[in-house]
């Protein structure tokens, strides 16, 4: 248990910081990004700290939703809420509101928490909702396997649940791989039950550059992969993409040049490093990539989609993708 | 298996035979009392009936010529494509077909749909200037017998079309294993000219072993890879034969005419912008021309050129090389790059490294700074 203490101590200055920098005046509208962030957190010096329970999280794409606070959500009634569902979800299949064939066989809803998933033990810890079905081929024999994942977190999102009558519950982050079909059920369940609203989680180009700027700087292995901005070109007779990967190291050395402030990031860091690269683009191939739109981020850390698609690829780096995540559902429900 | 196990010299004298019989092939009876068809061949011409679309199965099935008019009159061509190519096999199987034949179906599929396939440009070289009879017998003969003497097993299959390009569909084997029909390389050769367009299989370690085929059976020299590659064959064609429209060889730099200038600020503006915009239309057609462009779907550039920035800005200043790679993708890559300056995105003119693709004759680059030249001139146009 001493890794995870280690995990949560390095944790509350963040949450503390950032929160002024969330509510500080500088944004508040949907869309606007704060003018500086913190840099990402630093890994926890401890070996993989709560890698092994968060592993199955890494390297699968998740569709982001915000969702507004729970109301009368308990930690302590998990077994029952996964009872229910169940139930929920066995009628709605009857109905035949689902659209799987063939999953005849009854689906297995399982609830539990997450509890390092989280910025500081003022977060409510993270819950998450699978599904899991028998292969109908070898019921008897065949484990079990998770058709469908789902996860509600909040990682110093404490500014925001403090404002928040009593009797809710402020995970403003969920996250789901599987079947849009499950999705769609759990969520109105969820509506249903708690009295909350789900809506998609898109990216804005300035808060995806964000992104490029903030994992740029991250510390990985060696091996790490280059980091990938993906453009495309809107309005044109033909549709174009265009994929603009660098070295890592070079855009890390880039980075560490432009990146000034101490322990944290400004807005006017992140335009510099993008303008940079839109620069360098654009002394080869004469085309301003400021004029199109920037869809996609790949680095070695996570990879993020406009559409509000994410996929994370580093554990240790897990909870510094999801608090900027939570900003940005925090900022999109108010 | 197959005789030239034994020898080659008989090996060849077997393939050689069948294979100076125009297509469509013969309808061959192997002799045998009661043949049953390969399974694999079966499922082989099963598959390759079901990539079909439906309204064209027959079509196809008549061009193949496999199958009497009469066997073609059984099928019910509006029943589902599973049930069409389950009686298509069972017609190959009383006409005893083998991988020969629905090797030929395949070539026949892939001669109408170059576009499922990515096609690599190669360019064959001479040292002297002789200039030999092509004699396409002789061709088939040397290809095969290049391969099978590495490989013994492989299936290699030719057909003529009328543009004087010749297809050739090759299955890789070893000589312990069967050739594998659902990793085909192909090839289209055009007699005429020192220019090869190869679709690789997966199977990309034979790929030397082929150019080594091509190389010596059509008496060249040597060959290299162009660094062209698309889905579109004709559009390669186009590029490598200058079938295109494209006035890129005229095209300098020409100034800026003089404007107008205008006693008032805002009929300057408009004039400016309009001059602005004939100027781009301009430069655009001088360098792509009026017609179509030659459809591609990539390009790709790695760059390995010094990062420069602005020295106000402060930052990176590495002597080593900034290492990105960039890839542009499009439906039809050279009409939107055409649309980019009009649209607002880029300069015009664009940069030659995007402008000289159809004249280069590549679209795959790797660019290194220039020594001594002025910062911004990477390749010449």
């Amino acid at each position: 248990m001493e890794s995870v203490d280690g995990a949560v101590r390095t944790l509350p200055s963040i949450g503390r910081l950032s929160r002024g920098l969330l509510f500080g005046g500088v944004h508040g509208r949907v869309g606007l990004s704060p003018s500086s962030r913190l840099l990402p957190p630093a890994p926890p010096s401890q070996e993989n700290v709560d890698s092994q329970k968060t592993t199955f999280l890494l390297r699968k794409q998740w569709t982001l939703y915000s969702v507004t606070p729970l109301y009368r959500f308990s930690d302590t009634h998990l077994k029952d809420y996964a009872r229910l569902l169940s139930a929920f979800i066995a009628a709605e299949k009857q109905k035949g509101l689902a659209v799987e064939i063939g999953v005849e066989l009854g689906i297995k809803v399982a609830i539990s928490s997450l509890p390092d998933l989280r910025g500081s033990d003022r977060d409510q810890a993270a819950i998450l909702v699978q599904l899991s079905s028998r292969s109908p081929a070898s019921p008897k024999n065949s484990e079990e396997k998770v058709i469908w994942s789902g996860w509600f977190c909040s990682v110093s999102g404490d500014d925001f649940s403090e404002n928040v009558p009593e009797d809710f519950t402020c995970l403003p982050l969920f996250l789901a791989n599987g079947a849009e079909s499950y999705t769609s059920i759990v969520g109105s369940w969820f509506q249903k039950t708690f009295d909350c609203c789900f809506r998609r989680l898109a990216i804005s180009p300035l808060n995806l550059s964000w992104m490029a700027a903030m994992w740029t700087g991250c510390k990985v292995d060696k091996t790490a992969s280059a980091m990938e901005l993906v453009f495309s070109v809107p309005h044109l007779p033909q549709p174009l993409d265009i994929s603009y990967a660098i070295h890592p190291e070079d855009a890390k050395a880039l980075w560490d040049t432009v990146q000034k402030t101490p322990g944290e990031i400004t807005q006017e860091e992140v335009d510099v490093f993008m303008d940079c690269l839109y620069s360098h683009f654009h002394r080869h191939f004469k085309i301003r990539l400021s004029a199109t739109k920037l869809v996609k981020v790949s680095t070695a850390i996570a990879s993020a989609h406009c559409d509000g698609i994410i996929k994370f690829l580093q554990s240790q780096y897990l909870t510094g993708v999801l608090m900027l995540l939570t900003e940005l559902a925090i900022s999109q429900i108010q | 298996m197959r005789g030239f196990l034994d020898t080659h010299r008989t090996g060849q004298a077997v393939a050689l035979g069948e294979d100076q019989r125009p297509v469509p092939l013969r309808k061959h009876a192997p002799g045998l009392g009661d043949f049953i068809m390969d399974e694999t061949v079966a499922e082989y011409i099963r598959r390759t009936v079901l990539k079909i679309p439906r309204d064209e199965i027959k079509t196809m099935l008549q061009k193949w010529g496999f199958l009497s008019e009469a066997q073609l009159q059984t099928i019910n061509f509006h029943q589902l494509k599973d049930n069409i190519s389950q009686d298509v096999v069972q017609l190959c199987e009383e006409n005893s077909a083998d991988i020969k034949q629905a090797a030929v179906l395949d070539i026949i599929y892939n001669y109408i749909y170059p576009n499922k396939r990515v096609w690599s440009v190669y360019q064959m070289n001479k040292t002297g200037e002789e200039t030999d009879f092509f004699d396409l017998t002789d061709f088939k003969k040397k290809i095969k017998r290049r391969l099978r003497s590495a490989l013994k097993n492989v299936t290699i299959t030719f057909r003529e079309y009328e543009d004087n390009a010749v297809w050739i569909r090759i299955a890789w084997g070893t000589p312990y294993t069967k050739p594998n029909q659902y990793k085909t390389s192909y090839v289209v050769y055009h007699s005429q000219t020192p220019y090869v367009f190869i679709s690789a299989s997966v199977l990309k370690s034979n790929l030397p072993l082929l150019c080594q085929a091509l190389v010596v059976a059509s008496n060249y020299h040597d060959i290299r890879e162009m660094e062209l590659r698309s889905h579109s064959l004709n559009s390669l064609k186009d590029i490598v034969f200058k079938r295109y429209s494209q006035n890129f060889q005229t095209y300098y730099p020409k100034p800026l005419r003089e404007r107008d200038v205008a006693p008032e600020t805002d009929l300057r503006i408009i004039q400016e912008n309009k001059n602005e915009k004939e100027r781009i239309e301009r430069v655009n057609r001088e360098i792509f021309g009026d017609g179509p462009q030659p459809k591609l779907e990539f390009a790709q550039y790695k760059l390995e050129t010094m990062f420069k920035s602005d020295p106000k800005m402060d930052v990176l200043d590495k002597k080593e090389p900034f290492r990105c790679l960039v890839k542009f993708s499009s439906p039809h890559l050279l009409e939107s790059l055409k649309s980019l300056a009009p649209a607002g995105m880029a300069d015009a003119p664009l940069s030659p490294l995007l402008t000289c693709i159809p004249q280069k004759a590549r679209n795959y680059f790797k660019i290194r700074e220039k020594k001594g030249l002025f910062p911004g001139s990477f390749v010449s146009p």
